[in-house]
């Protein structure tokens, strides 16, 4: 099962703190995206492996943008 | 009971007529229902009550046309427990005339409406249908019924739960409107004018589906809370109805040690507040309502040694915590709903202040913020306040502040007060001062020194200095601290007086 986690708000990639391939657990930070001057980490919502990175450090992303999909 | 008087004509009319209304005595309709997938009205009826609680009233009501019949004339309604506590409960009934609202069915409504004002008893809704009957819309019949005034007349004195298992739409919809929580089944639309009239006004034949889906409506803030299914619903009303009466469960004590280490050290790293909620209050008893709506902020029902609270908490992992528009009215209005009924409010502050900017006037800040600062600024139920980080300018004013003279005013070590955020405050006191300094590295270095110095003036012990805070307290005591506090507030007399109604947004 694959599951895929979205950005509940608008900002920018500042780190991708894992890579594709990279086994996570529920909870670890897979992305800090920076909004409003803040650091917001995006957490895994399971465990399992990093599929795909859909953004890249940098890129501006919009609220409901697919960023992550996790092999569960 | 014997077998003879059983038999005896008069009582055998009434037995039958009361068996016909039941769901095994209509199989057709009752199949006809499941295909849909869905549950009939007596089916969702006991799933909600306590068991053999239940008095019908108006059971042998019948549609008023000629020829037409439907037990209870589509509306089943009576007095029952939930959960232990009284309510008064009306579900429309999809298998007579598609849960329609009729001449006959308005007049029990109203009736069963005026008997909870009456008797201060919280209404559960099952709102299943789209309006009116158009056969008992002729002449001679009157055609304002009172099911609306009524029912709006008890915003405020008793909690209203709505359910929409399907579709609300027309009256149904004006019903679901009003209720204080409304919770839909996913999949379920909700609207004021259904297809046909859509069709009309605008030419385009929309399926109810397309005009007012259920998350829309999650991200609208017309529902409050989202289910999966029936079973799911009615968990989610009981649960909801639960906060309005004394709890008898029992009180499972969280991890508060686990508060230590919610707000991050890093000062620009965000962090989810649930966990703040989820570590102070009772394990198990927090309802989080209107969750994607106004997202800057959390509104939730919990416990606090099995004492219901209303908590209102910033939430830093959107917008900084900045409380906009959405977040301004959806705050505001759990404040009236815990003010009605008496519930004191917890206020969980981390905000950098109000959203600024052009986009965020557009949407009515000024008059949207200000509904939030006229609720809590009037509300008779008593206030705590927690500063968890940031506490800036009229949002810190706002949520919790010494002016709105809460029961108590508590801050963690990693609170931060300033009229204003930090930065912005150094560029407004020192920025021409900045700009004199000719060397950008020399400029920044005197920026941080600033900065540092504001930092320090603002931090947690030097407000306690200045008798900002009642107490700077160790976060895994604060449950200890509220719970203590919560006692002060025991004997409080209610005013029973007042009469406020809850606005519906």
């Amino acid at each position: 099962m694959t599951v895929s986690i979205k950005s509940e708000i608008a900002g920018i990639v500042e780190t991708l703190e894992k890579s594709v391939g990279d086994t996570v657990s529920q909870g670890d930070e897979l992305i800090i995206l920076s909004s409003m001057k803040m650091e917001i980490p995006i957490l895994a919502t399971v465990s399992g492996r990093i599929k795909e990175y859909a953004v890249a450090e940098g890129d501006m992303v919009s609220e409901d943008q697919l960023l992550v999909v996790i092999e569960a | 009971m014997t077998e003879k008087n059983d038999e005896r004509p008069d009582l055998k009319a009434v037995l039958e007529a009361r068996a016909a209304l039941q769901d095994d005595a209509r199989p057709e309709a009752v199949a006809k229902q499941k295909g849909r997938g869905r549950w009939t009205a007596r089916q969702a009826l006991a799933a909600i009550v306590d068991e053999g609680s239940f008095v019908e009233y108006g059971g042998l009501a019948r549609p008023v046309i000629d020829g037409m019949s439907g037990p209870a004339d589509g509306l089943v309604m009576g007095t029952a427990k939930v959960g232990g506590q009284a309510v008064d409960i009306v579900l429309y009934d999809y298998t007579v005339y598609g849960g329609s609202q009729s001449y006959i069915n308005h007049h029990k409504i109203t009736r069963m409406f005026a008997h909870a004002e009456e008797l201060r008893l919280p209404v559960i809704c099952w709102l299943d249908g789209g309006g009116a009957r158009p056969q008992d819309g002729s002449p001679g019949r009157r055609l304002t019924p009172e099911t609306f005034v009524v029912f709006a007349r008890l915003s405020g004195l008793v909690p209203t739960v709505g359910i929409v298992p399907s579709r609300a739409f027309a009256g149904h919809a004006n019903l679901a409107g009003m209720c204080d929580c409304l919770i839909g089944i996913k999949g379920s639309a909700i609207g004021l004018g259904g297809p046909p009239l859509v069709a009309a006004a605008m030419g385009k034949r929309l399926a109810p589906e397309e005009i007012g889906p259920i998350d829309m409506h999650a991200k609208s803030g017309v529902v409050d809370l989202v289910a999966e299914d029936e079973t799911d619903a009615i968990e989610l009303a009981k649960r909801y109805l639960s906060y309005f009466a004394p709890w008898r469960g029992e009180v499972i004590e969280p991890d508060t040690s686990v508060l230590r280490t919610v707000v991050p050290e890093n000062r620009r790293r965000a962090y989810d507040v649930r966990k703040a909620i989820e570590h102070i209050c009772d394990v198990g008893s927090v309802l989080e309502l209107r969750r994607d709506f106004g997202k800057a902020i959390m509104t939730t029902f919990a416990r606090i040694g099995g004492r219901t609270v209303g908590v209102i908490a910033n939430q830093p992992m959107h917008l900084a915590g900045s409380i906009d528009t959405p977040a301004s009215d959806k705050a505001a209005r759990f404040t009236q709903i815990c003010d009605a009924f008496d519930i004191p409010v917890l206020l969980l502050c981390d905000t950098p202040g109000l959203m600024v900017g052009p986009d965020a006037e557009k949407t009515g800040l000024v008059r949207h913020s200000a509904r939030l600062l006229v609720a809590l600024a009037n509300a008779r139920a008593p206030i705590m306040t927690v500063v968890l980080r940031k506490a800036y300018g009229l949002g810190f004013y706002i949520m919790g502040s010494q002016a709105l003279r809460p029961a108590v005013l508590l801050a963690w070590p990693t609170a931060e007060y300033g009229g204003m955020g930090l930065e912005g405050a150094v560029e407004i006191a020192h920025g021409r001062e900045l700009e004199q300094i000719a060397d950008a590295e020399e400029r920044d270095r005197r920026r941080q020194e600033l900065l540092g110095a504001m930092q320090h003036a603002g931090s947690a012990i030097e407000t306690a200095a200045r008798f900002v805070y009642d107490d700077v307290i160790d976060p895994a005591t604060t449950r200890d601290v509220l719970k203590l506090t919560l006692d002060t507030l025991a004997n409080r007399d209610g005013d029973t007086k007042r009469r406020r109604f809850i606005e519906p947004f």
